[in-house]
């Protein structure tokens, strides 16, 4: 580790003295709203050397004095091209104006796509929430994760379940950042949709591979999501109205071209009609973005920025269950010298789940809370140098569940979970290094560690171990506690450590092709305590401590990029190979609800991941699209601690429940004459793996099935289409309001696709069959979106 | 209490938009094992003399036959010295007349089947008698169910463990731990959509081991709506206690246990 440490700082240094140049930086916004943008090149072509804008919409670079050609682009938006004469370091603030909707007037540089082919980043996958919007979803209800599932290397674990996975991991490793904010779960009703409401986000990103040292804990991926700031020239509205839920988000300046606001709210209705038909049961669920932009002067920046989200179900009034995110977020964005930018931050974030059931008399709760602090600085060196630094420290508080009585006659005791506290600090350092025109590197290492600190009872085991194996029947048994450490939570009960370095290496042959290589290590210090295929809602967050190690993952990625035809055409080919352990098993039978003992039930694993993606993209003319496909095994292996004992699955490799061998996806926009713009996707998946029964037999009157070993059947292969139109109305003359509807088909053939594969006994003939449980047949929809 | 948020959960999700269908399916078929069901029952004022253990083999899964594991020779010993030989009444069906049960008495089982010597050791545990039956009308997702609560009270400071059978034209199980409700007077839930009143139905109490509640624990889930979806948990061998001392790797599935029980009548109102 010292030795890596040591030879970035002999690249860093030795790059120090290059020639002195002047500064120039500054903020490139959108002309209409002053939203600042994320992304936007900026290049000198006659000095051949341009940045790219940070995710606050800043940039810095290093130019001889003189004057030069500047260019200013970014996709959507019509390219800035002046001749500026500098002779001393300055700000410059760029306002770009959007391109008309239609896309091929975009008027794109042979400069765009050319920052993407030398840049070292990669395995990284950006889509424009205008893209999005258009996309053919269930339902009608644009999702964000949803249409990231068409890209490569990222998937779900069926029709209907909840969160994502990238490149063969687990849901919860997904780092799921909305302003920087930790969101623990990104899913509405279940997993049918995902928390972000696309009228409030600005833009996205997700990091499946060569994760920059600013990210950490969590192992798999990063999606990094930022809301709007609001427009600070004028107050605009816009809203849409599906079948499921209606949006509305207003915005506007506080202060003219200084101060704006943004809220935007979204919620479903469809229990106002049950209501309507005296139906006692109702679910449904709502958010709210809110966001505060101020800016002191042009150097300072203060955003505010809070999300709130809700899913309610009652059931007869005997079920009811609330759960949901809540953040907030303070961050002030400041230009420290010309050539530093800095953004401190302050979040609080929140996850509470909470469920009374009546007719057992009880009320349950549980949650986690975390305090966030960050401190991120990016600086330029010279032209070939820029370099990220920060620290970041989070406490969290986690409630793993409180019971009580919900009636004076319940026979129920009260009981409460012990409550677990933590603390999580990191130091990270990045380097971005043009060695030459043709070679740049991004290397970097973050520090992380985790103090788990005391709490009311900690239970001690023989030989420290919480689970036992029972050779005489093959089975893992809970141990039993020998005593009990009290410890107050301003004491370190267990510290982990961890070094990750991350690299990524770009070689680019000309203009349009270029390798790429990248790796990185992950640490992931909380896990989700989960032991179903997808999460539920109620799963809970533990922390690493005494019995429950971090997770440590390597990856590493290697890729082709080429344009073709002025950037009309993109190819990426990416392979990956990904190795993780302590990820968590489940001894079986392990209950994890309400256990104050998780330890007891879990031991630790392995998994690893290889693949290869492909993404063809065209870019340009009335038909746009791309074609994603994804070759990958991703599979997982818990074996025995000693030679005695038998593991999971006979301690052998077995594949995770989401792991799909193929996974294509296509998808098409095409635009028709000036009001019409249609859109299909097309998906074929092999089947999830699953378990089948090779016999049976009875007791105490059940009827037991004897299974074959785990995942190792197939669901049939999933396909479907899906088709959408959106028709804009030509705007009428002097006014501002402009509208569209937007009419879909989801799953156009009635394919039944099979969420699950039931062996059961039929009640009435009992008899033994196997049920197939399809979710979605044809479904269409209609949508009206309107803006003013 | 895990299964039942799990169902809820699956029940309030999928009734939104989902289809089942039967569907044919080829399965593979693994080797028979020894089944060995051997609950001795004591219920509280019976002399509790008759005694059934029953044997079988695992089937294909679509078969609608469980065969018999016929010839075996079935003993049972107590801690005290006493030995209790069954006899084979009919087919994998053997019987004794004059067991003689004793509360936490521990009993050896001892079953020779094709050669190979199965083994199991347990507890004969007490219970809390059934006190009284609460019925009302308004369960289920609809409110139209018949619901069932049948109460008793948990010993204090001791861990306790439920098998409660609810008795009508078939028979549903239910188990309970006292994690939650020690030492209080609680219920045991069950509930039905067909019966009518005037019916008359049955409700029994088991205590049983720790052990034995977490293998039905298990089982359950095994048994329930199968494998596969998003809130399945994962599907698994389910090992009870018994041991084959001969070849350790050709094990019987199934559960020797000694439960003393109690027994309430009902008529539905």
């Amino acid at each position: 580790m010292k030795k890596i440490l040591s030879t970035l700082f002999i690249f860093l240094f030795s790059y120090l003295h290059a020639q002195e140049k002047i500064t120039l930086n500054g903020v490139v916004r959108d002309a209409a709203n002053n939203e600042t943008l994320y992304g936007v090149n900026i290049i000198f072509p006659d000095l051949n050397s341009g940045t790219i804008t940070n995710e606050y919409g800043f940039y810095s670079l290093k130019i001889p004095a003189g004057t030069h050609q500047i260019l200013v682009s970014y996709l959507g938006y019509q390219t800035l091209s002046q001749e500026i004469k500098i002779n001393k370091s300055e700000s410059l603030n760029f306002n770009l104006k959007e391109s008309s909707e239609i896309l091929e007037e975009v008027v794109i540089t042979e400069n765009f796509e050319r920052v993407n082919i030398r840049s070292p980043e990669m395995s990284v996958t950006k889509l424009e929430i205008n893209t999005i919007k258009n996309l053919p979803v269930v339902f009608g209800e644009v999702d964000i994760v949803k249409s990231l599932l068409l890209l490569p290397g990222i998937s779900n674990a069926g029709e209907g379940s909840s969160g994502f996975n990238v490149r063969g991991g687990a849901v919860g490793q997904n780092l799921i950042l909305l302003d920087e904010a930790t969101i623990y779960n990104a899913s509405h009703l279940f997993g049918l949709f995902s928390v972000f409401n696309p009228d409030a986000i600005k833009n996205l990103k997700l990091y499946k591979g060569g994760i920059p040292a600013k990210y950490g804990g969590r192992v798999s991926s990063v999606l990094d999501i930022y809301q709007k700031d609001g427009n600070s020239k004028n107050f605009h509205a816009n809203g849409g109205i599906g079948i499921i839920s209606s949006r509305l988000l207003v915005e506007g300046p506080i202060v003219k071209d200084k101060g704006s606001f943004l809220i935007g709210g979204r919620s479903s209705y469809a229990h106002l009609f049950l209501k309507l038909t005296d139906n006692p049961n109702s679910a449904y669920f709502y958010d709210l973005n809110t966001k505060l932009s101020y800016r002191l002067n042009d150097r300072n920046s203060l955003l505010f920025s809070g999300y709130f989200g809700r899913d309610i179900f009652n059931i007869s009034e005997s079920f009811k269950n609330t759960y949901g995110n809540a953040v907030f977020n303070l961050r002030w964005n400041r230009v420290l010298t010309d050539n530093i930018f800095t953004n401190l931050s302050v979040i609080y974030s929140d996850y509470y789940y909470g469920l009374t059931l009546d007719f057992v008399e009880f009320n349950w709760n549980s949650g986690i809370k975390n305090l966030n602090l960050k401190y991120d600085f990016n600086q330029l060196l010279n032209d070939q140098l820029s370099i990220d630094y920060g620290i970041q420290s989070t406490y969290y508080e986690f409630n793993p569940g409180e019971i009580e009585p919900s009636t004076a006659s319940s026979g129920i005791n009260y009981f409460k979970l012990t409550k677990k506290y933590a603390l999580e600090n990191a130091l990270y350092l990045s380097v971005d290094h043009q060695f030459s025109e043709k070679f740049s590197m991004t290397y970097g290492v973050r520090f992380s560690s985790f103090f788990r600190l005391g709490q009311d009872s900690l239970s001690l085991y023989e030989d420290n171990k919480p689970v036992l194996f029972n050779p005489d029947f093959g089975i893992y048994e809970e141990a039993e506690p020998i005593d009990q450490r009290i410890l107050p939570k301003n004491k370190v009960e267990k510290t982990y450590t961890n070094w990750e370095p991350r690299l990524s290496i770009a070689y680019s042959f000309n203009e349009v092709q270029s390798v790429k290589l990248s790796y990185n290590r992950m640490s992931q210090y909380l896990q989700l305590i989960s032991n179903t295929n997808s999460p539920t809602p109620l799963d809970v967050w533990t922390p690493s401590g005494r019995y429950i190690k971090p997770q440590l993952l390597d990856q590493i990625a290697a890729g082709y990029f080429q344009n073709f035809k002025k950037e009309s055409y993109t190819l990426e080919i990416e392979g990956f190979y990904k190795k993780a352990k302590n990820g968590l098993d489940y001894i079986d039978g392990a209950n994890l609800v309400a256990n104050n003992a998780i330890e007891r039930v879990i031991l630790h694993g392995k998994s690893r991941a290889y693949g290869m993606e492909i993404l063809f993209r065209k870019n340009t003319g009335n038909f746009t699209g791309w074609l994603a496909y994804t070759l990958s095994k991703s599979e997982q292996k818990t074996q025995g601690r000693t030679p005695l004992e038998s593991g999971i699955n006979n301690g052998n490799w077995y594949d995770t429940g989401f792991d799909k061998t193929h996974d294509i996806s296509l998808t098409g926009s095409y635009t028709l004459g000036k009001k019409w713009l249609l859109n299909t996707n097309f998906i074929f998946q092999t089947g999830l793996p699953t378990t089948f029964p090779t016999g049976q037999y009875t007791i105490e009157s059940l009827i037991i099935p004897v299974y074959s070993p785990r995942n190792s059947n197939r669901l049939p292969n999933y396909h479907r289409l899906d088709l959408s139109a959106t028709y804009t109305p030509t705007r009428k003359l002097n006014s501002t309001y402009s509208s569209s509807w937007n009419f879909g088909i989801y799953n156009a053939y009635n394919r039944k696709n099979a969420v699950s594969l039931n062996f059961r006994n039929n009640e009435d003939t009992r008899i033994n069959e196997a049920v197939r449980l399809s979710l979605f047949g044809i479904i269409p929809s209609i949508t009206y979106n309107f803006k003013f | 209490m895990r299964t039942l948020i799990i169902l809820f959960l699956v029940v309030s999700f999928f009734s939104l938009y989902s289809c089942e269908e039967v569907v044919e399916v080829d399965l593979e078929e693994s080797e028979p094992r020894l089944v060995i069901e051997a609950s001795i029952l004591w219920r509280k004022d019976t002399p509790g003399n008759l005694q059934l253990i029953k044997l079988s083999t695992t089937a294909p899964f679509f078969e609608d036959q469980i065969p018999a594991a016929q010839g075996a020779r079935v003993s049972v010993f107590s801690e005290s010295g006493m030995e209790f030989e069954f006899e084979e009444l009919e087919p994998g069906i053997f019987r004794h007349t004059e067991f003689v049960p004793e509360l936490n008495e521990t009993y050896e089982l001892a079953i020779e089947y094709q050669g190979d010597l199965y083994r199991a050791t347990e507890t004969l545990l007490p219970v809390a008698p059934l006190e009284t039956i609460i019925q009302t009308d308004n369960g289920g997702f609809a409110g139209e169910d018949l619901e069932f609560k049948a109460y008793f009270t948990d010993p204090p400071n001791i861990q306790n463990n439920y098998l409660v059978r609810f008795f009508f034209e078939e028979l549903t199980i239910q188990i309970y731990e006292d994690k939650f409700t020690d030492g209080n007077q609680t219920f045991a839930y069950f509930s039905n959509e067909d019966l009518t009143s005037g019916e008359e139905v049955g409700f029994e109490i088991q205590g049983i081991s720790r052990r034995f509640y977490e293998y039905l624990f298990i089982l359950r889930s095994q048994a329930g709506s199968g494998n596969g979806g998003p809130f399945q948990t994962q599907p698994t061998t389910v090992r009870g206690n018994i041991i084959n001392t001969t070849n350790p790797d050709n094990f019987a599935f199934g559960y020797f246990r000694l439960s003393e029980t109690d027994f309430l009548d009902y008529t539905i109102q």
